[in-house]
């Protein structure tokens, strides 16, 4: 038990966390059973993540299955507002609403790989523009939230959302409809179609 | 329902063909048919089988894979033109790589996206498309969005044997809007086609042909059309870019907000691109039942408008009846001294086109908190009959994306061209795709597609009503019809009386519609109404009168403006002791004869609600903030209660919505359309009141181009669009 | 990451294992260790840092956060705050942190009063 236990805190004193004293568990419960915080055990065994919704399996890549990765993982589940330990000040936390979406296309491009992943924001605060370089300054910590994080499904966004402790909405993605094409519409007799000039 | 036109070319492919259905239409339509595998066709895409409708193009069937096939000058929304060859893949069984573009699927047939064949096209094609491409990347504004620069990367060669010379093409100049650098053109004809097709301006095409092929007007032409921003987008290059946002701004470093535009009562779905604190662009985003991927040049470029002539401090008169800026801790207090002591029936307030449900619902509350009943939209609409009671009597009850299902629609005294034009282009897409039949009774106008003018007069209206008119018999055999008026029917005198008659006609309609589908008693709704101003539907639903006429007849002692700036009233049809307050963002009309301006938040700067003409309610996220001192506008009145003492019950975004949803639960049911029904019991109730109809014939006020662009008080103060007026009324200039 | 919240749906339900407390019984006293650590330090911060306050309002200040979580129910976090209290008081006896840092838990007298109500941030704040 306890050559485990030294791991454990040797582990954690890798990542940073200074375990002062682990009377607690030294003190012999024989059922007793130290898991490791999420922090350090998580491992992320895809190197490369496959963001396509219908995914091409790669056979070079070793996949994961979401059970073993949640086990490993040990996230929680939603329930649980870890909001205290966030470090996220009150009135960000009362005050402000997440937005829950999947991106846009940008309408300039046809590439639509950029809107497969869902995304959080927030109500957007002030920004003005800082006197000294004409930079964008504001006073939002929240601000860019959505370039740091994409969530593969928008339930993973929620449970994350209530996690932290804020409130939600979700806008639900817009798909694209399928419209009919052909190249024979162009020669058609008597449609409208018809197109006069290529 | 949409039909594919039958294809000569391919007489192999099955003759029943799957409906391509716009699912929240809510019409029952004839021909439906369930999405089972029975009617699809089995395809292979990287070994691994894909179910596709019969009809559809292998870079289709290969996006149902997940695989999105490179392109340049196939669109979506275009026709197949086949020109650009960047879509080719190796097909099995196939002598030579196939355009997939253009390529209908058959059972079968092996896709191989991914094979050498296929990458050694792509390469082949990027370096030719790259040959006579000028290096611009640095300058042009495409960069960081530009699809030739993500292809060429992802699929084109990584070495260059380019030793020529390049060719270069003049510029063309089409416009204030658009901004033409034709060198960087590769000759897709992505414009050439939505011009002719979606816009139905048919100024744009090709002139030479290989290497001297130029795209453009061939004579200096301006490119007339009210949705002429679009190619903007549409360009995968930077030869068409947009005139007022060069230069400005590469997109990292922008800010994208999704939300909803307002300049009319469409919504248009946008986002708007920031950077520090300023709007540099709008540019619009998917929504497939309202406004598909285009949104207007109003919509569009009107957004300097945003920065010039804003309200940014409260003002108040001095002693010598000049408005001079104050604090919110002085004009507040005033305000609220007025309202304490002003009796109930003396207190009244006008919105304008622009107020936000949020303000709407909070200014109501505040004046019922004082007794008064003098709630007014500007925007005017009838009060006999059924009026704003029956919520079907003042929507688009078959909704923008069922105009995909209809088969013959009656215009009346409306241009759905410059009042709606992405209705006007809905109606177009049905004109081309689906052979829809038009007919309009009103001012001739260009609407870019060819339909049956009826004349103007009133008394074609009572015809087709009572049936002695010729085109009652088109009515009657009618599958799908549709019956849409204008909103500009309603400041004639005889508004109910137009009213009334257009509501007979569609209930008849529905009636005949009804055997001739066979299905009596089924969801299809004639009766439209096309509304001018984004904030119309929800002051009717939430319980404001239409027009001013209570105000004229009961003169207040206290008005409140809420951003009204169509000169429905002005300071003489006020008494002399009235006191204005004007709430709002621009005021370019209203606030210079108010006594107390308190300044608002445009639509870019403020979460609010707004419902389009056909009920459905959305959401605008604010962007930037507000300028100077100037606040969200529900948020002034409720600082205005608050300080008079009778504050109401909400403090913040969740209280007001969920008080809007108790007056009227669809306005926070988001991107839903709730539909109306009572239209025979509406009918009747016009019928009761006796309508008149006078013979002044039913015109609209925007008839050409340069009526389009400034239209409202953010529009007007736009230097864009004022370019835009100008090019429209004397043609092109060199500097414009 | 983008892999977080991936497993909600698949571990819903089930009991989640604890950080490092099995019960609340451990997990109070592991805070009530923490809080006596924090109690005994007190002198010797106020030494090293030269600190111009008086144990006693040291002790009220150290009590005063500890209350800011008291509302905290969830073993897990509980210990996760424990975890964090025993780190900040590693670096405040090792003198990692700066006089300033310190000072910072005591700059109620300075603090700029932001209003909270409606009709207050109205006037001074945009949104």
């Amino acid at each position: 038990m306890s050559h485990q236990l030294t791991r454990i805190v040797r582990g954690l004193s890798a990542t940073g966390i200074r375990c002062l004293s682990t009377t607690a568990a030294q003190s012999g419960h024989a059922n007793f059973k130290i898991h490791i915080p999420t922090f350090v055990k998580a491992t992320i065994s895809k190197h490369k993540i496959d963001y396509d919704l219908e995914a091409r399996k790669d056979p070079d890549m070793e996949t994961i299955d979401s059970e073993t990765q949640a086990v490993q993982l040990q996230i929680p589940t939603t329930g649980t507002d870890a909001s205290c330990l966030t470090g996220v000040p009150e009135e960000h936390i009362v005050s402000r609403k997440v937005r829950i979406f999947r991106p846009a296309k940008n309408a300039m491009q046809s590439g639509n790989q950029n809107t497969k992943l869902w995304k959080i924001e927030f109500d957007t605060m002030e920004r003005w523009e800082n006197p000294t370089m004409g930079w964008g300054s504001n006073a939002d910590p929240l601000s860019n939230i959505s370039m740091a994080m994409s969530f593969k499904t928008k339930e993973d966004a929620m449970a994350f959302v209530e996690r932290q402790g804020w409130s939600c909405y979700v806008d639900e993605a817009k798909e694209k409809q399928m419209q009919p094409k052909s190249y024979g519409a162009n020669f058609s007799w008597n449609k409208r179609t018809r197109r006069a000039m290529k | 329902m949409l039909r594919i036109a039958t294809q000569k070319c391919c007489d192999q492919l099955p003759s029943r063909f799957l409906p391509f259905l716009s699912t929240k239409s809510g019409a029952a339509v004839a021909t439906r048919r369930h999405q089972s595998t029975d009617d699809k066709v089995e395809v292979f895409v990287n070994d691994k089988p894909v179910y596709v409708k019969p009809g559809s193009t292998v870079l289709q069937a290969c996006e149902i894979a997940g695989i999105q096939i490179p392109r340049f000058c196939y669109h979506d929304r275009l026709s197949v033109a086949g020109n650009c060859r960047m879509c080719l893949v190796e097909i099995e069984k196939s002598p030579k790589p196939q355009a997939s573009c253009a390529m209908p699927v058959m059972k079968g047939m092996r896709i191989k996206p991914d094979s050498d064949v296929s990458k050694k096209a792509r390469e082949g094609v990027m370096e030719f498309l790259l040959a006579n491409h000028p290096l611009d990347c640095p300058i042009c504004d495409q960069g960081g969005e530009c699809d030739l620069q993500d292809q060429s990367m992802m699929f084109g060669s990584d070495r260059s044997r380019f030793l020529e010379h390049k060719r270069a093409v003049e510029d063309k100049n089409i416009g204030p809007l658009i901004k033409t650098i034709m060198t960087r053109c590769i000759q897709c004809t992505r414009c050439v086609r939505f011009a002719d097709e979606v816009a139905g301006v048919s100024d744009l095409g090709t002139t030479g042909r290989g290497n001297d092929m130029q795209i453009g007007t061939y004579v200096e032409k301006m490119f007339k059309s009210e949705m002429s921003g679009n190619v903007i987008d549409i360009c995968p290059v930077g030869a068409l870019t947009s005139k007022p946002y060069a230069f400005t701004a590469r997109p990292w470093e922008t800010r994208k907000t999704e939300t909803v535009d307002v300049m009319d009562a469409v919504g248009s779905n946008i986002v708007v691109s920031t950077r520090a604190g300023d709007v540099l662009r709008i540019i619009p985003r998917l929504h497939e039942d309202i406004n598909e991927e285009w949104i207007s040049d109003k919509t569009r470029f009107a957004y300097d408008g945003l920065k010039r002539q804003r309200l940014t401090q409260p003002m108040l008169r001095n002693k010598q009846g000049q408005l001079v800026t104050c604090l919110w801790e002085d004009a507040l207090p005033f305000v609220a001294e007025k309202l304490s002591t002003t009796e109930g029936s003396k207190v009244a307030g006008i919105v304008g086109g622009f107020a936000d449900a949020e303000s709407l619902i909070c200014l109501k509350d505040l004046l019922n908190h004082v007794d008064s009943e003098g709630l007014c939209t500007e925007e005017l609409f009838i009060t006999d009959g059924a009026g704003t009671d029956l919520r079907s009597n003042y929507l688009l009850n078959t909704t923008i994306a069922g105009v995909e299902e209809a088969d013959l629609v009656l215009l009346i005294g409306t241009n759905p061209r410059f009042e709606a034009p992405l209705f006007n282009a809905r109606l177009r897409k049905s004109w081309i795709h689906n052979e829809l039949e038009v007919a309009l009774v009103g001012s001739k106008v260009d609407l870019t597609y060819s339909y049956e003018h009826l004349g103007d007069s009133t008394t074609t209206l009572k015809q087709i009503a009572d049936g002695t008119h010729p085109f009652s018999k088109r009515l009657k055999d009618a599958k799908n019809p549709m019956v849409v008026v204008g909103s500009e029917v309603f400041s004639r005198e005889d508004a109910f009386g137009v009213h009334a008659a257009v509501s007979a006609i569609a209930q008849n309609a529905t009636v005949t519609s009804q055997t001739n589908r066979g299905d009596g008693g089924a969801d299809w709704k004639v009766l439209n109404i096309l509304h001018k101003v984004a904030s119309q539907v929800a002051a009717l639903d939430l319980g404001y009168k239409p027009g001013v006429d209570h105000i004229r007849k009961n003169p207040p002692s206290l008005l409140f403006i809420l951003g009204a700036d169509g000169g429905a009233v002005t300071r003489e049809d006020l008494p002399k002791d009235c006191c204005v307050v004007y709430i709002g963002s621009h005021g370019d009309v209203s606030a210079p004869f108010a006594d107390v301006i308190l300044p608002g938040a445009a639509y870019t700067e403020k979460p609010g609600t707004y419902v389009n003409t056909e009920g459905r309610a959305q959401q605008t996220q604010a962007a930037v903030s507000p300028p100077g001192s100037a606040r969200e506008d529900w948020k002034i009145i409720r600082a205005l209660s608050e300080i008079s003492g009778m504050t109401l019950p909400y403090d913040d975004l969740e209280g007001v919505r969920s008080r809007m949803s108790e007056v009227s639960p669809n306005l926070t049911r988001y991107d839903a359309v709730e539909s109306a029904n009572y239209f025979k019991q509406a009918a009747e109730l016009a019928k009761l009141a006796k309508p008149q109809l006078v013979s002044k014939p039913l015109q609209s006020s925007q008839l050409s181009l340069a009526d389009f662009y400034m239209t409202d008080s953010i529009s007007r103060a736009s230097k864009t669009m004022a370019k835009c007026v100008k090019a429209a009324n004397e043609g092109l200039t060199p500097d414009l | 990451m983008s892999t977080a919240g991936r497993i909600s749906q698949v571990m819903k339900g089930v009991p989640m294992k604890p950080v490092m407390s099995a019960n609340p019984v451990e997990a109070r006293r592991r805070v009530l260790t923490l809080y006596k650590q924090w109690y005994r330090a007190t002198p010797k911060i106020i030494e090293k840092f030269q600190l111009p306050y008086t144990v006693e309002k040291v002790h009220n200040r150290i009590r005063e956060e500890f209350m800011k979580n008291s509302h905290v129910r969830d073993v897990r976090a509980i210990d996760l705050l424990v975890i964090k209290g025993q780190m900040d008081l590693q670096e405040t006896i090792k003198m990692w942190k700066q006089p300033c840092h310190i000072k910072s838990y005591f700059h109620q007298e300075t603090a700029v009063e932001v209003p909270t109500d409606f009709l207050g941030k109205f006037f001074t704040q945009k949104h």
